[in-house]
């Protein structure tokens, strides 16, 4: 492969051994995939079911609407907050690849920013206004996913930089491009439609208007099921178009590469068999929270196999730096202890929280 | 310098300017704004007082609006800038301290999570759970600054770290503790400065003691920022201190900068005393607007003179700011810059063209065409020569030449110029033989300037360099072989030819 164009690596070397950052940018990318599903599969549904439910407030949809918002409070802020740890972690590690594949998308890349901020302020305008707010935030994060793509795309083909440097556009004709995305925002609807869903469930089972929160569990889990059954499909498009080096790369990956996809497809299959066989999810609550637990995982291991292919695509490039390593193990431990604390800390202050509730003049 | 060029016709610098002003107000804001909150709701409900409960509760309100949106997001923008416009230089900042960022982030997850609970609890759970909140919100903010102090701090005074590369040499050092200070004090003013409007808002009866209240706040940020700025000017290393302290300061700007810094907080303090000391039932929107312009105007004063004085650097001595390692110069001198960076070797090799590119890999991340540091401001021209040659009317001639020329000719005065220029009709005749004498003139910047790397590899590396022995102390050198200067040269020459209306050089 002609590396000319790839920049030279940092002279100050790692701050720890490659394989302790690969675990922490898989880690806490899983972490972001967990707010950012949320976050962009919540509103795309909230939004096709404001239409839907139209100026009726107590219409279903409407009120599933509502409950996806009102999540979406908490989930934008903390895909925000948890994307940080990647972004930084896939700076220590690609940093060559990144930070040129954000150059050659230039200020599409720092639009991000500005469709971020616009969607997160029309996400609690909606909530005050209600109007087109919806709307705004869910083609701006729509955006936003197209960005990501977009970089991902053309930070792993160093090949192909001349190519973007012309026409960063060009990436929207990467065979694999449509697919990704498509990837992407239908696992954020399955799993955004499954939170709502496994909550709506949890209600009804409480006895909390029962007829209300069947209906918007039957929606939800409606939602799930037909997003699944394209995710399949999408997914055996995208594994068909990945350039044939990086095919074969997964094919001949052996069990530490097709171990992953294989069980991200097993359990793809058998999510889809769990949301089949249910029609009204408040009948089975043990199988709800089950199937959101087992896309829980399966988002982890899709999350494993998503880097396994990104280190496929650059393997001819990354084949031919070595980086050296100058571990800063008292950091790095001071890091994992305080992350741990802090996580603690978290659990602490919610766990106090919720069975702290008071009313009147006992209330904050 | 090896990475392709993202070309901002504002400056990246500019931009980045924008984000990050933008940021550290919002910030600041963020943890002062935690710490005032949290202590007034203390006070509350120690003292069941319903009305200092109202100012807590409604600056909350500002606080997550502000912190949990635009803060987080405009600190990712300085990410995404800081990669767009200086990858190699951010590149050497992570792969240094990444551990200390990956530290600040975990305060960051808890200051948000807190953040969000805290605002959404009111009226919801008892008043100790909701307190508890509040602090973790305040210990999350204010740790986060802590560490990217430390980080931030560095990057002007990187001290002991340039011997030993050792993360807490750098970490600690010496204007940590004086920005340490600094900053807890811009924190209370920036947050003073937002929560006055919620203040104003108070029941009629009870306005003047809730404006006075954080009028003491106030003081105790002045306070706190005044000492921790004096601390922060005395820890700097004479070298740098020179630059815009003493009786003749080598940046006559920067030292103006450092008066307006230290005027603004004395506006500041001096409103708050006579606004919300001592007559707070005048206190309006106004006061409220001057103090704010107070506040900002010492804070981005002194983010001014921090950049400022850091210059060329983004880690003095050590990385410049276009991310050329110090301990590269010789290197890149004796292969060419071609061989370093694929972007610059490929493409026509056109002298023009082959210099254009060298522009953008080594001059763009300060220099625009003709926004932000224009490049053709301070680049001779053909019109320059006429101006000075003309004179008209009389006395012009000089006033251009001083604007224009001295920079290069400090030790030639006008008139002895005026004698050695031809005469307005000379240049007007044959404008190629004055374009020729600019190539020349630029071409002599360029060796002056590769020179100078030669003096900066000389400095001793464990040490903070005294840029003021060098030609151009807030230049990086030129790096690369003769012919790449000669081609930059041939390049910036032609962008008078551009502006005259012949064929326009690229990069714009």
């Amino acid at each position: 492969m002609n590396t000319e164009l790839i920049p030279a690596l940092d002279a100050a070397g790692l701050p720890g051994p490659p394989w302790l950052f690969h675990f922490l940018l898989v880690f806490t990318f899983f972490l972001h995939l967990i707010f950012m599903n949320l976050t962009l599969g919540g509103t795309l549904m909230a939004f096709v079911a404001h239409l839907r439910g139209g100026r009726r407030l107590t219409d279903p949809n409407t009120v599933f609407a509502k409950r996806l918002m009102g999540v979406n409070t908490y989930a934008i802020s903390l895909a925000i907050t948890t994307g940080v740890a990647p972004l930084l972690f896939v700076q220590v590690l690609y940093q060559q690849y990144f930070y040129s594949g954000t150059i050659l998308l230039g200020w599409i890349w720092f639009n991000m920013l500005v469709l971020l901020m616009i969607g997160y302020y029309a996400a609690y305008l909606h909530k005050k206004f209600r109007g087109p707010w919806l709307g705004v935030s869910a083609v701006t994060f729509f955006g936003i996913a197209m960005t990501h793509v977009a970089v991902h795309l053309i930070h792993v083909q160093p090949g192909k930089w001349a190519q973007f440097d012309t026409s960063a556009l060009s990436v929207l004709g990467d065979p694999t491009y449509w697919p990704r995305l498509l990837h992407f925002v239908l696992a954020a609807i399955t799993f955004a439609a499954l939170v709502a869903a496994w909550w709506a469930v949890r209600r009804a089972r409480a006895g909390d208007d029962i007829e209300l929160n069947t209906t918007i569990a039957k929606t939800a889990w409606r939602w799930s099921l037909w997003s699944t059954v394209l995710i399949m499909v999408d997914g055996f498009i995208l594994l068909g178009v990945l350039p044939k080096p990086v095919l074969l790369g997964v094919m001949r990956g052996g069990l530490a590469i097709l171990g992953p996809l294989t069980i991200s497809i097993l359990f793809g299959v058998g999510l889809l068999m769990m949301l089949a066989r249910v029609s009204n999810p408040v009948e089975k609550p043990g199988l709800v929270s089950g199937t959101l637990a087992a896309l829980t995982l399966t988002i982890a291991v899709m999350t494993v196999t998503r880097h396994q292919v990104r280190v496929l695509y650059l393997e001819p490039a990354t084949s031919q730096f070595q980086a050296s390593v100058v571990p800063q193990w008292g950091n790095f431990i001071l890091f994992a202890v305080l992350l741990v604390l802090g996580l603690a800390t978290v659990f602490w202050m919610v766990r106090r929280v919720l069975t702290s509730p008071a009313e009147g003049d006992e209330a904050a | 310098m090896d990475y392709p060029i993202w070309d901002v016709a504002m400056g990246g610098g500019v931009l980045m300017a924008w984000v990050a002003v933008t940021h550290v107000i919002v910030s600041h804001f963020a943890i002062g704004g935690g710490l005032i909150i949290v202590v007034t709701e203390t006070l509350a409900v120690k003292r069941s007082d319903p009305e200092l409960r109202e100012l807590a509760r409604r600056s909350s309100l500002v606080l997550i609006l502000v912190s949990t949106v635009f803060g987080a997001i405009s600190g990712v923008g300085i990410w995404v800038v800081a990669g767009l416009i200086s990858p190699g230089a951010i590149a050497a900042l992570i792969h240094n301290y990444v551990w200390g960022w990956a530290i600040e982030w975990v305060f960051f997850v808890l200051e948000i999570v807190a953040a969000l609970v805290y605002y959404t609890t009111w009226d919801k759970i008892s008043k100790g759970a909701h307190l508890m909140v509040g602090w973790l919100y305040f210990i999350g903010a204010y740790f986060s600054l802590v560490v990217i102090n430390g980080i931030i701090s560095f990057m002007l005074t990187p001290g002991g770290w340039l011997n030993s590369h050792a993360f807490w040499d750098g970490f600690f050092n010496p204007t940590y503790w004086p920005s340490v200070v600094l900053r807890t004090g811009i924190c209370i003013l920036m947050a003073v400065a937002f929560m006055l409007w919620s203040a104003f808002k108070a029941e009629a009866d009870r306005r003047s003691e809730v404006v006075r209240y954080l009028g003491w706040w106030f003081v105790g940020g002045v306070v706190l920022s005044y000492a921790g700025y004096r601390w922060w000017e005395a820890a700097l290393p004479d070298t740098v201190k020179a630059l815009f302290l003493g009786e003749a300061p080598t940046l006559a700007s920067l030292a103006a900068t450092r008066s307006f810094t230290l005027w603004s907080l004395t506006l500041g303090l001096g409103v708050t005393v006579l606004a919300l000391l001592l007559a707070p039932r005048l206190a309006r929107g106004l006061t409220a607007v001057v103090l704010m312009v107070g506040a900002f105007g010492f804070f981005g004063g002194y983010e001014r003179l921090r950049e400022g004085t850091r210059k060329p650097f983004l880690i003095h001595s050590h990385i410049f700011s276009n991310g050329l390692l110090v301990s590269q110069i010789d290197q890149i001198n004796n292969e060419g810059l071609a061989a370093h960076s694929g972007w610059v070797a490929t493409g026509d090799p056109a002298p023009e063209a082959f210099g254009r590119r060298i522009f953008a890999a080594q001059c763009s991340s300060c220099h625009t065409l003709d926004g932000y540091q224009s490049i053709r401001e301070v680049l001779p021209t053909v019109s320059d020569m006429e101006l000075v040659a003309a004179d008209d009317p009389p006395g012009s001639g000089a006033v251009h030449y001083r604007t224009q020329c001295s920079a290069c000719h400090g030790e030639i005065g006008y008139e002895e110029m005026a004698e050695m220029l031809p005469s307005l009709d000379e240049i007007r005749e044959d404008p190629e033989f004055i374009r020729e004498l600019n190539l020349g003139m630029i071409t002599m910047t360029m060796i002056e300037l590769k020179e100078m790397g030669a003096e900066l590899t000389a400095f001793d590396r464990g040490t903070t360099f005294d840029m003021r022995q060098l030609a151009r102390p807030y230049m990086p050198p030129f790096v690369g072989t003769d012919e790449e200067a000669e081609a930059l040269a041939v390049y910036l020459a032609s962008l008078d030819s551009a502006v005259a209306g012949h064929a326009a050089g690229g990069g714009e």
